[in-house]
């Protein structure tokens, strides 16, 4: 797979955007991904959008954002699960050999709506939605499930957090929040057991657009050299019922996984030096670590993950940008020295239904 | 296979929703609705592609840069096109009603808005004083509150 | 090298108003199962899943698709979900031939379903696909926008609403043929001419149904095709292109392409036509399932499509040019004038357009199908995509 990232813009974060609307953020985004890469919109020949109409309040949220992503007549298509998905498909079109130059734009205000009410409208209405299953219950469940499996203990799910906050704190690509104390984590109110309120990610602001090119463009383009090559990548649901072995059994994260190293030729994590996981809780690296084979790993989620920002629906996207800025050695404070592979993940649905994962590696110069 | 209810109907659940959004206006539509509360329409214009738009756009489409200047659009302009609508549907006026975009002096592209002063009745009649290329003008509500329905358009 | 895409089974279920015997997961299930079978494979052949659905406020539960991953056996694979409004259909055929085309995935099912019919609210949440703050006040529907298309052809062209009325009654004809279609039966000008008005120009039946159904396509490469047997529909061509959803900015001097004219159509069927080696579509495609939620679309549609130059489409539909045995079998199936099940209205269109090829139209069938096309559009019609199949890979 020769697929090449030649320009990425990632928006600055903040807990709440109100001095741009949504157009004008991700306008801004993707011109800024564009002169990353030093191509024009009338270059373009393909974007692909990921959007959520239920985030954005709209009813077809493309009608309003195509023309910000830069798809003025041109071949747009949009995807609905994560703003990781549309690398996936953004992937698959330029692998195809149709297309050679496009653009992967995403975005998300979380503070827009109630997101809690949003995500309680993804349960069906015979037996789902009655229990008021929504992503703070949901990922409580996803908690308690690998608690169980592993046996891991609350202190490091609140070292886990800890860390991930310190990380976040020196990313300057974050929200910068507070580093709480100890106490703050492990003494924080129960939001549904085993999920306190300090164990969560907080919800932020953000926007991120890509720039990504075939070998055929990169061969005829020798003055712009490509930030990274995107050498694998792989996505799988898992069932919508929970259930024990549903919620514990990492199923959907192992295919996705197992498919993107695969495809990038490689074997196991001790093979990349970057990996960037959605930890939308402390549990979800817990659980990660464990079903990647991470333990120990000197490149755990360096930019510090959803800690530093959390534009919800777009945060796998975020990491697959972090992990190219790795191996690109932009990565500034956060640099892991030497990262040469990088790997970005993301997850959507109830309790990490599904998972995408994207390897990128850097290119010689 | 569903069940059957008593007296073999399908079984039905109900359900309703409600979210509440707060959409940040930004700068430009801001700027535009302050316009429209001192009864001024105004629009933005790039100068890279040379055009100027309502309603007003923080960036242009043409030229993918950020629109550079405002202009104030003339309160008269030409219909490009229009439509009774004779029908009522959730969420919209009581029919009938007319909805008209019309390109006002200075701008190039047009803008939607009410059509009043036009007897409805006859929808042909109505349709035929609102044949593309008719000159329109703007007149503004007593107290505008900075939303598009503040103006509307008559015949000129 | 690029993989060859194939089309190698198809199914729908029966539309309607509402189905209130089945949920939104079983409707897909049972187009999924009935693609499966059409193609002779079971769920365990299929590698990858695109989801087609549009916006799920008809249905009330939002990423439906993610509560039918079990109905549809996509537990354990890889599925996304495509939304580009009543573009999705096509847009999905899109992304499911990528899929193959790359060589990712050997085989791929495109799945729907529309429940429209759920909630008697549809009007108030198709006015929140407007711009917040510029449009949404002024009650603006797809209706009032396929109105001004018609204005605006009118208005150029000289086309006038008896025309327009004829594309209504040859289509619910065909429909006739069309054991899936919503609405169906032989109608006369007259009829048309005196239903309701809803948005001048258009009246009653001058406008689509809101439908409830579900939709299926199985994808794979040529060993799939020829693991399958029968005889696919090759993927030859596609194209796309998205527009601004300002209406304003399309019906004046300074549009690049006019509403009028729905020339978005124009740009997306030319590189469509040119990966598929077609140079003069009326002599080289045989069958174009058109996407057509309002009669005023139809004309300029096959205009910018390139059937016949711009105006003339109105006068080859009082000719018979666009019946079947015609110049070029328009909409066999009805069109989306007679089914309208949003989510996969376009995936229906490729369906039909495939199964044409195939051989397997039932009584729709042309005969000496070797080419056919379908389009979808979304959005304020201002997306757009085409897609042409052929008996022969290209």
């Amino acid at each position: 797979m020769n697929i090449y990232v030649i320009g990425l813009a990632i928006y600055p974060p903040a807990e709440r955007i109100m001095n741009e609307r949504l157009e004008e953020m991700v306008y801004t985004t993707t011109r800024a991904a564009l002169d990353d890469a030093g191509v024009t919109r009338g270059e373009l020949d393909n974007v692909v959008l990921a959007a959520s109409d239920e985030f954005d309040g709209r009813s077809i949220s493309s009608m309003l954002m195509a023309m910000p992503a830069g798809a003025y007549l041109t071949d747009e298509i949009k995807v609905t699960d994560a703003g990781a998905m549309g690398l996936c498909l953004a992937a698959a079109r330029i692998a195809s050999g149709d297309f050679h130059l496009g653009v992967v734009a995403s975005w998300c205000k979380s503070s827009k709506t109630d997101v809690e009410g949003l995500m309680r409208l993804k349960g069906e209405p015979f037996f789902t939605r009655p229990l008021g299953l929504n992503c703070a219950v949901t990922d409580a469940l996803f908690g308690r499930a690998v608690v169980e499996r592993w046996g891991i203990g609350p202190e490091e799910i609140n070292d886990r957090v800890l860390a991930a906050y310190q990380r976040a704190a020196g990313n300057p690509r974050g929200v910068r929040h507070r580093v709480p104390s100890p106490a703050e984590v492990a003494d924080s109110d129960y939001v549904s057991a085993p999920l306190r309120q300090g164990h969560r990610a907080p919800m932020t602001d953000g926007a991120v657009s890509l720039v990504l090119a075939s070998e055929e463009w990169v061969d005829a383009h020798p003055e712009r050299e490509p930030l990274a090559r995107l050498s694998g990548v792989g996505w799988a649901t898992d069932g919508y019922q929970l259930g024990r072995e549903r919620l514990g059994g990492m199923h959907s994260a192992r295919i996705a996984w197992d498919m993107a190293l695969k495809r990038a030729g490689l074997g196991s994590a001790s093979e990349v030096e970057v990996v960037e996981i959605e930890s939308q809780t402390g549990f979800h690296e817990a659980a990660y670590v464990r079903a990647f084979e991470l333990e120990g790993h000197p490149g755990l989620s360096p930019s510090g993950g959803p800690f530093a920002q959390n534009p919800y629906f777009c945060s796998g996207l975020v990491n697959m940008a972090e992990a190219v800025l790795q191996v690109s050695g932009r990565a500034g404070p956060v640099q892991v020295q030497g990262a040469r592979r990088g790997v970005g993940h993301g997850c959507h649905g109830f309790a990490q239904q599904a998972n995408i994962v994207a390897v990128f590696e850097s290119v010689e110069a | 296979m569903s069940e059957k209810g008593i007296g073999g109907k399908p079984v039905v659940f109900v359900d309703s929703w409600t979210a509440r959004y707060e959409y940040a206006v930004g700068e430009v539509a801001g700027k535009f609705m302050d316009g429209l509360k001192r009864k001024k329409i105004l629009a933005t214009s790039c100068s890279k592609s040379g055009l100027t738009y309502l309603p007003p756009r923080a960036y242009c489409e043409r030229s993918f840069e950020k629109c550079d200047g405002w202009v104030e659009a003339g309160l008269e302009g030409v219909l490009e096109v229009a439509t009774v609508t004779t029908i009522g549907f959730q969420g919209s006026p009581e029919p009938p009603y007319a909805v008209a975009y019309v390109r006002l002096d200075g701008v190039d592209t047009a803008v939607g808005g009410y059509v009043r002063g036009l007897d409805l009745g006859d929808v042909e009649a109505a349709m035929d004083r609102l044949r593309m290329g008719t000159r329109m003008r703007v007149e503004f509500i007593d107290q505008p509150q900075g939303r598009v329905t503040d103006f509307y358009f008559v015949p000129a | 090298m690029p993989e060859q895409v194939a089309v190698v089974g198809t199914g729908q279920t029966v539309f309607r108003s509402l189905d209130r015997e089945r949920t939104f997961v079983e409707q897909a299930q049972a187009a999924a199962i009935r693609a499966l079978d059409d193609a002779g494979l079971t769920p365990d052949d299929i590698e990858a899943i695109v989801f087609s659905l549009a916006p799920t406020a008809f249905m009330g539960v939002t990423e439906a698709e993610r509560w039918a991953v079990d109905h549809i056996w996509a537990g354990g694979k890889p599925m996304m979900r495509v939304h580009t409004g009543g573009a999705t259909g096509g847009s999905a055929v899109h992304a499911g031939y990528s899929l193959v085309r790359s060589g990712m995935f050997r085989t791929v099912l495109v799945v729907g379903a529309e429940r429209m019919g759920e909630t008697p609210d549809a009007q108030y949440f198709l006015n929140q696909i407007w711009d917040p703050f510029y449009e949404k006040d002024l009650a603006l529907q797809t209706i009032v926008a396929g109105a001004f298309l018609g204005q605006r052809h009118m208005n150029i062209h000289g086309t006038t609403e008896e025309d327009f009325a004829r594309v209504v009654v040859r289509q619910r004809r065909n429909a006739l043929k069309n054991p899936h279609a919503h609405l169906k039966g032989e109608i006369t000008l007259e009829d048309v001419m005196r239903s309701p008005r809803i948005s001048y120009p258009l009246k009653l039946y001058d406008c689509c149904p809101r439908s409830s159904g579900g939709a299926a396509m199985v994808l794979g490469d040529l060993d799939t095709a020829r693991r399958c047997g029968g005889r696919p529909a090759f993927i030859n061509g596609l194209g796309g292109v998205s527009n601004t959803v300002f209406l304003g900015d399309r019906v004046v001097p300074a549009a690049e392409m006019d509403l009028g004219g729905v020339e978005e159509h124009r740009i997306a069927s030319r590189q469509a036509y040119q990966r598929a080696g077609i140079t003069d579509p009326a002599r080289e495609i045989q069958v174009a399932e058109v996407y057509d939620p309002f009669s005023t679309l139809l004309y300029p549609a096959l205009e910018s499509l390139g059937f016949c130059d711009p105006g003339r489409a109105a006068g080859l539909e009082k000719e018979g040019a666009w019946e079947p045995g015609g110049m070029v079998c328009v909409n066999p199936s009805g069109g989306t004038l007679c089914t309208n099940p949003i989510a996969v209205t376009g995936l229906v269109r490729n369906i039909e357009a495939a199964r044409q090829v195939m051989g397997r139209a039932g009584d729709m069938q042309v005969p000496n199908v070797k080419q056919t096309l379908a389009t979808a559009l979304g959005g304020s019609g201002q997306f757009v995509n085409v897609t042409v199949y052929g008996q022969d890979h290209h």
